[in-house]
């Protein structure tokens, strides 16, 4: 939907051939042969959808807006479409007693046969008062719906690893649904926001084959998150060139050089945002100059920052507590270590010289 | 005064030493230069690929690494008595004892030093650490040169992602560099002190005890 378009009535209805065009984005994004989109189509058309229970827990709610917000809402409205959204908080109409009515209902309902997207990380300190919906808990809450779902889908980087709220040290004690439920299959699909062709594409495999698709070791579908970010980077050549950007707004920047030494961390991330791109006008964070922050990693508050720097800093002990740039680190402790081997060595020229030569430590010969 | 020459290190330990030794040089120049390439070839279409080259020798240094801690590792298990594991660890009565005295000897007090043919028990622990290091270096090299390996899928995730990885991987390597420099010390001071031609026997083998 572009500007020019406001104003005028808009028709929500997804066309055939913009639906089509979106069960083939999912299935590109998937791997899956071009034969196996009917397939897609007639999954995504069956009478019976599936109804999918949507929580927001601890969170901005930008993985809900990255996917309605979309320039041309196709694949927001596409989701939309083919799943039954039963209860989502930033769309519903219902508000209060009705919105938890309709909760209860769905789980009850389609007990054991309802998809749980849950986004937002879960506050597990002071018994989890942090996040209160209803005057329930975000841990009573999932302790409520999550049994009694089909599968669950953690959306974006708080709901598969605690997120931001999670990043040391952590006050509110956040945690991703992995780490709370057990005993259900569950899809992380991390991000932030997270792609939704990455979401989209998990759905329709769920609604496809009936199961969802091969993930990686932690909980990542392995369509969306099985390479690198460098692997796939169209700066990559400038990488192995030794095209670099030295600092932002530098004349290797403006060239489009490569971004690795003002702290990419495309070489640490796996996720599939150069070949999917975002807000279907082919943009990602690489392509407008900034580097990837690893925003699909765990924890990446912690182990990605500083994000202009390669690597963390160094907490050295005997320097105050202060951080260090782990080289300057390492250029102390080699510098402690000279000094120490320099005293040793003067002490033992000085024995020898103060000791007449005679050095009783010696082998005796 | 009679010098005896004594056998001490195998042809494949002293194969083991100086691969791993040099691997470890090439390691650390082109892990620099990897964390932080100090050349910008700001012309394009050079066909010049300096980063791609580097990666290339660090990636071929990294399996001659590999091949001298498997040398290494079969030496510790099947070596000679001075190459295998139980020699040099402070776990029997005269190898701790053997441990203090070093760290006298080494301290310039007036201790009676043990003669050992084989590593003395401080170096020798600190060479199996040097071995630990190296696997963990190891590990986190390869995990980070094959991350889609389905390996890591079954063994999970012990290095955490791959950012974290080349954190545990950069640190390491200044272990590396503080042994290294800590070893050429100590190998040329006990060359001077101890007089058992401690520095030709990585070359040829043989090591000496003198008696009058």
């Amino acid at each position: 939907m572009s500007r020019h378009d406001f104003g005028k009535e808009v028709n929500m209805k997804v066309d055939r051939r913009t639906f089509i065009k979106g069960c083939s984005i999912a299935a590109a994004a998937m791997g899956l042969s071009e034969t196996m989109v009917p397939k897609l189509v007639e999954a995504a058309t069956a009478s019976q959808r599936p109804p999918v229970v949507w929580l927001h827990f601890q969170e901005c709610t930008g993985c809900t807006e990255t996917l309605l917000r979309a320039t041309h809402p196709d694949v927001g409205r596409l989701i939309l479409d083919i799943i039954s959204l039963d209860y989502q908080e930033t769309v519903m109409a219902a508000a209060g007693h009705q919105a938890e009515e309709v909760l209860h209902e769905t789980i009850n309902k389609y007990n054991g046969k309802f998809i749980c997207v849950v986004e937002g990380g879960i506050p597990t300190k002071d018994g989890g008062i942090y996040c209160k919906i209803a005057g329930k808990t975000a841990m009573q809450i999932l302790a409520e719906v999550a049994p009694k779902s089909a599968a669950i889908i953690a959306l974006g980087t708080c709901a598969a690893f605690g997120g931001i709220q999670a990043a040391k040290p952590n006050p509110t004690g956040a945690v991703g649904v992995q780490d709370l439920v057990k005993g259900k299959p569950i899809v992380n699909i991390p991000g932030c926001p997270p792609n939704p062709v990455s979401f989209l594409g998990t759905v329709l495999h769920f609604l496809t084959f009936g199961s969802l698709p091969r993930l990686d070791n932690m909980g990542r579908p392995l369509f969306a998150y099985g390479r690198k970010i460098h692997d796939q980077c169209e700066r990559r050549a400038h990488f192995d060139e030794g095209r670099f950007a030295e600092q932002f707004g530098d004349k290797g920047h403006l060239e489009g050089y490569c971004l690795y030494k003002v702290g990419c961390k495309g070489p640490g991330t796996f996720a599939n945002c150069p070949v999917v791109r975002f807000n279907e006008v082919g943009v990602w964070p690489v392509s407008v100059g900034h580097g990837c922050v690893g925003c699909t990693e765990p924890a990446f508050w912690d182990t990605m920052t500083p994000f202009y720097e390669r690597l963390p800093g160094v907490n050295l002990p005997f320097a105050g507590g202060a951080v260090q740039g782990a080289n300057s680190a390492g250029m102390k402790i080699l510098g402690v270590t000279a000094a120490a081997v320099g005293i040793h060595a003067v002490v033992g020229i000085g024995k020898k010289v103060l000791g007449g030569g005679k050095d009783k430590t010696s082998e005796q010969a | 005064m009679r010098y005896e020459q004594h056998y001490a290190w195998s042809i494949l330990l002293r194969l083991f030493h100086w691969s791993f030794a040099l691997s470890i040089v090439a390691l650390v120049v082109t892990g620099f230069y990897i964390h932080h390439p100090w050349t910008n070839t700001l012309l394009e279409g050079d066909s010049s690929f300096p980063v791609g080259t580097m990666r290339y020798i660090h990636f071929v240094a990294g399996f001659v690494f590999t091949g001298s801690l498997l040398a290494r590792l079969y030496l510790l298990i099947f070596g000679n008595k001075q190459e295998r594991v139980w020699d040099f660890l402070p776990v029997t009565p005269r190898n701790i004892r053997n441990l203090l005295c070093t760290l006298g000897f080494y301290l310039y007090c007036p201790v009676k030093h043990e003669i050992k043919l084989g590593h003395n028990v401080l170096a020798g622990t600190f060479y199996l650490i040097t071995f630990v290091m190296a696997l963990l270096q190891l590990v986190s090299g390869f995990y980070m040169l094959y991350p889609e390996s389905m390996a890591w899928q079954k063994w999970g995730l012990m290095l955490g992602p791959q950012q974290q990885a080349r954190y545990i991987h950069f640190l390491i390597m200044w272990y590396f560099i503080l042994f290294a420099f800590i070893h050429v010390y100590i190998v040329v001071w006990n060359d001077i002190k101890s007089k058992e031609g401690l520095i030709s026997s990585i070359f040829n083998g043989t090591k000496y005890t003198h008696s009058s």
